[in-house]
């Protein structure tokens, strides 16, 4: 029986229709394009809607997969192109879909009068594609794939601006690094799959990889390794230190970009293919501490570097490494449904402070908040969503980043009533971080809202069409998060919404034998039956909520404190003297990979490989052609000269000179002649006569 | 009487007469040498005619005998016309002059 | 020794005595008388082994006519008469080869009777007449005797065509013959008035042909 679900494909394809038709009549068109976008994207954005509704209200169901299969060897290797439809892909879809429709709607008054305005909607669209392939594909040689081509889109869309110089060098920094990661990441999907090699035809997909991992036909070998490196790939996929150096050069690109591509969807890739194989990891105990430990660094040092930001955007894109850091931490106690509800709601509430910070910008021509200040009075739609963007971002209760972060931090709880560490550090780091968080996003809030406009002209607000989004998406940033709240009991939420076929009530960890006595510092940590992946459905936590409040309120405090009043003469954070310093060198990562990785490679690597193919390869290759030219004259002047022609003359010669010596028996002489017959006569005589 | 006596005179006369054919220049003389191993050859038919064969109705060695006079004679007739053809046209009969067919 | 073997000694000598000098002498006209010696005496050894019908058309045809032959052969191509060298280089190779194959065969044959090849015992000579050779001829030899006589005659036409003089008139010399014989030119009352005054004038410049 076929059901909506299995025309999921129609939303992935979607946008590749638009993006080929505006590349090919996209210029003729009176919107230049961007109704194709908007339109295909709307239509996606539907469907997705509609998937999402039908899977959550079924959920927990059992995943549907459609694939094309083919064996180009002839037998016993099967190639997939396939979609899974269940709550985890459905959840992504909707995110992908909702946050990209909101984006093509802003980027049509963002980038009015762009020179290149249809090649970006073009872009956009490809992305998207690029982003539903690996969001629906149910084989990792798919989602490697999709991955590759998600890379591929941000680097052109990054160096959308690419007359500048450092918008060309921020787009192949981004390109480079996350390639980096890549490696891990084939390396890893190939170690996994050599692993499935023995146990099915297809040993790429998916859900037999879960499947094959919790029935323990995985080697563990085979688990730790791969996963370690697939999780490299994540590393810099998802900006996770130390491969995070490329995204806050990465907000080069126009802002939308960054909206869709650096907030709330690609950088999510990484956190998404965990999720996935999250049965995988959840055999190793090593590697979940590695993940977490990896976690944990990036949620609190990358915090840490937005506090002593002007630019806007790098703001924003330090926080988005700080909370891509709490997602991946996250996965590494044990959180699967707080990390992917966290990815969630991060998705929206980010990509609205992304739009709110672009729409301020366009209002002001420039980037930095020290050229912003007193945009309330004029830009009061800008204003509220961009607050209700930050409340939800600093985890403000009853915004929807207060529920997902919560259950980031409430997972790191119940791993450390297992007696792993790395849930104390989660709980503790996470809230220090949130400290960090509230501080520089409300820092950015009052210097960009409050005191006196220091602006060169006058700001205006933005048009309907990058309010509008910038509104839906702030009604999002409190709304997704009751889908997984304690305020009701759904029989349905967030959590048995992504659960999968394999990820189910009883799912557990291997490692994990028997309960113990939780011992943390939420009482709801004490739980008497086993220890599942999934941790039921929320409740209130009201020690962590009233830890949250003053949190919070602290952080607020000290900003208002400094910043209350306008931008400070003295900004107390740039002169923390040493601090400061290394805040600003951003750790000395640019400068250690310069040094360590770009010189060695272009100095060396390059000069070395470029003399083994002029020099050495070249050589080769000309002294072939050198030596068979010699031979060739060898040949001619030695063998065919010589020997063969004087073979054949020498043959002419001596017959000549055998016939000068020979003729000189025909004398003439008729009784010379009679004399040799006779002779021969005696001589057969005396053969006849001695044979009797 | 034994065969011994002409069938050795026979041979004597026949390596005489080809010394003659061999080693002689003038043109007769030589057609003279061959004439002399003609004749050789008749003794030897006759001696073995008469001493070792005498009741052969055909007479074989006899009648080869005869001939062999018959031919030998056509042939000196026939062979000196050449020889006076040749020396009417070279002016000579020496058999070494007449070696134009050389090398 | 019987008298008949003496004899056919005696006679053997003078034949063999006879060819030496025919191939060995410097004279040319010798050389041809030798022959005639030669021949005589291989009659005579026909005789001597009664084949009387044979030895006398030996004399006839070889000694009457083909060495008389030969003289007039010798002195139609100007044979010099008088002491000539008349061996040419080969003799070594004549000597060599006439001397082995002579040592050959007569080694061969006397050791043929020696060991009886030819029959034991002696020998008796059996008399054919000349009725029994006239039986022969025209009952097993007809036509070898028939083709002889065609031989005969186209020998006899051919030697003619050979020997015939260039102008083709009979009679006359042909000039080339005439200055090569070294001849003086006929004169008028040689040739028998015959000929025309303008056929005397060709005459005299002779060559012309």
């Amino acid at each position: 029986m076929e059901t909506l679900l299995d025309y999921e494909w129609i939303v992935v394809l979607l946008p590749l229709v638009s993006a080929v038709a505006i590349a090919a009549f996209g210029k003729k068109l009176p919107g230049k394009g961007s109704e194709l976008g908007i339109a295909s994207l709307g239509i996606a954005f539907v469907l997705s809607v509609l998937i999402a509704w039908q899977t959550f209200m079924n959920s927990p169901m059992e995943p549907i997969e459609h694939a094309y299969r083919w064996s180009p060897l002839g037998g016993g290797f099967v190639f997939e192109l396939g979609m899974l439809v269940d709550g985890l892909t459905a959840m992504m879809l909707l995110l992908v879909s909702t946050v990209s429709f909101m984006v093509h709607i802003y980027s049509r008054e963002y980038m009015r009068g762009e020179k290149r305005f249809t090649y970006f909607y073009a872009m956009l669209s490809l992305f998207t594609f690029s982003m539903l392939v690996l969001v629906v594909s149910n084989n990792l040689l798919q989602a490697v794939i999709g991955w590759e081509l998600v890379g591929v889109c941000s680097f052109l869309l990054i160096g959308f601006y690419w007359e500048e110089k450092s918008n060309q060098d921020a787009a192949n920094k981004a390109f480079l690094t996350t390639k980096f990661g890549d490696v891990g990441l084939i390396v890893g999907v190939i170690v996994l799959s050599a692993g499935m090699f023995a146990l099915t035809d297809t040993p790429f997909n998916i859900i037999q990889i879960n499947e094959a991992a919790v029935a323990g036909e995985l080697s563990q070998y085979t688990i730790v390794l791969g996963m370690l490196l697939i999780f490299l790939g994540c590393i810099s996929k998802s900006g996770q230190m130390p491969l995070h150096v490329w995204l806050p050069d990465a907000m080069a690109g126009p802002t939308p970009v960054s909206a869709l591509i650096h907030a709330a969807t690609m950088v999510t890739a990484g956190v998404f293919l965990l999720a996935r194989l999250f049965p995988v990891l959840a055999q190793s105990a090593v590697v979940m501490g590695v993940i977490a430990i990896v976690g944990v660094i990036t949620l609190f040092f990358g915090g840490l570097l937005a506090i002593v930001q002007d630019d806007l955007k790098k703001i924003l894109a330090y926080s988005t490494i700080s909370q891509l850091g709490y997602m991946v931490a996250a996965i590494g106690v044990g959180g699967y449904t707080a990390s992917i509800f966290h990815l969630f709601t991060h998705g929206f509430f980010k990509a609205l402070l992304f739009l709110g910070a672009g729409s301020l910008i366009h209002a002001v021509h420039s980037n930095n908040i020290s050229d912003m200040g007193g945009m309330r009075k004029t830009m009061p739609h800008t204003f509220w969503t961009f607050i209700v963007g930050s409340l939800a971002l600093a985890g403000f209760p009853m915004t929807a980043g207060f529920f997902s972060k919560d259950e980031i931090l409430i997972a790191g709880d119940l791993w450390a009533g297992q007696g792993f560490a790395t849930g104390n550090l989660v709980y503790w780091v996470g809230l220090a971080a949130a400290f960090v968080t509230t501080f520089y996003m409300a820092r950015a809030c009052f210097l960009v809202f409050f005191g006196e406009n220091r602006s060169h002209h006058p700001p205006h607000e933005s048009g309907k069409l990058m309010v509008g989004p910038l509104m839906l998406l702030a009604v999002l940033s409190v709304a997704s998060g009751y889908i997984f709240s304690p305020v009701w009991n759904l029989p349905q939420n967030f959590e048995t919404w992504t659960a999968t076929s394999v990820i189910d009530e009883k799912a557990s960890y291997p490692f994990i034998e028997t309960p113990t006595q939780a011992v943390g510092v939420s009482a709801a940590a004490a739980e008497d039956k086993p220890f599942t992946i999934l941790h039921g459905a929320p409740k209130w936590h009201l020690d962590l909520l009233v830890i949250v409040l003053i949190i919070f309120s602290s952080a607020v405090l000290l900003a208002f404190r400094i910043y209350g009043r306008g931008m400070p003469i003295r900004d107390p954070v740039l002169h923390m003297g040493r601090f400061t310093t290394i805040l600003q060198n951003k750790y000395g990562f640019d400068a250690a990979g310069y040094r360590f990785v770009v010189v060695p490679v272009r100095d060396r690597l390059a000069s070395a490989v470029s003399y083994s193919s002029n020099v050495l390869i070249d050589g080769v290759v000309a002294g072939a052609g050198k030596l068979s030219k010699r031979v060739a004259d060898t040949t001619y002047h030695v063998v065919d000269q010589r020997i063969i022609d004087g073979g054949i003359n020498g043959a002419a010669f001596s017959a000549s000179w055998w016939s000068s010596r020979l003729k000189r028996m025909q004398s003439g002489d008729v009784q010379k002649y009679a004399g040799i017959i006779v002779a021969g006569v005696v001589v057969l005589v005396l053969v006849f006569a001695l044979s009797r | 009487m034994s065969p011994l006596g002409p069938l050795l005179l026979a041979t004597f006369l026949f390596c005489v007469g080809i010394y003659g054919v061999i080693a002689r220049r003038n043109a007769v003389l030589v057609l003279i040498s061959v004439e002399l191993m003609l004749n050789a050859v008749n003794i030897n038919l006759v001696a073995f005619q008469n001493l070792l064969f005498p009741n052969d109705p055909a007479v074989t060695g006899m009648m080869f005998a005869l001939f062999i006079i018959g031919v030998a004679a056509a042939e000196v007739g026939v062979g000196l016309a050449i020889v006076f053809n040749l020396f009417r046209n070279r002016a000579t009969v020496n058999v070494d002059d007449v070696d134009l067919m050389r090398w | 020794m019987t008298g008949h073997d003496v004899v056919f000694i005696l006679i053997g000598l003078l034949t063999a005595g006879g060819a030496l000098p025919t191939v060995t002498s410097k004279n040319l006209v010798h050389a041809a008388l030798f022959l005639a010696v030669t021949l005589a005496g291989i009659a005579g050894v026909f005789l001597t082994l009664a084949a009387d019908f044979l030895a006398l058309v030996q004399l006839v045809v070889y000694v009457g006519a083909v060495a008389v032959l030969f003289l007039f052969g010798l002195m139609l191509t100007r044979a010099p008469i008088g002491r000539e060298a008349l061996d040419n280089q080969n003799r070594g190779l004549a000597i060599v080869v006439a001397g082995s194959l002579f040592v050959v065969l007569s080694g061969l044959i006397i050791q043929a009777v020696a060991t009886g090849a030819f029959g034991q015992g002696p020998f008796e000579i059996g008399y054919i007449g000349i009725e029994a050779i006239g039986i022969a001829i025209f009952a097993d030899w007809v036509l070898p005797f028939e083709v002889l006589s065609m031989l005969l005659l186209a020998a006899l036409i051919g030697a003619i065509v050979l020997a015939r003089r260039e102008d083709g008139d009979s009679g006359e010399e042909a000039m080339t013959t005439r200055i090569a014989l070294g001849d003086a030119p006929p004169s008028n009352a040689l040739s028998g008035g015959k000929k025309t005054d303008d056929e005397a004038a060709q005459l005299g410049t002779g060559g012309a042909r």
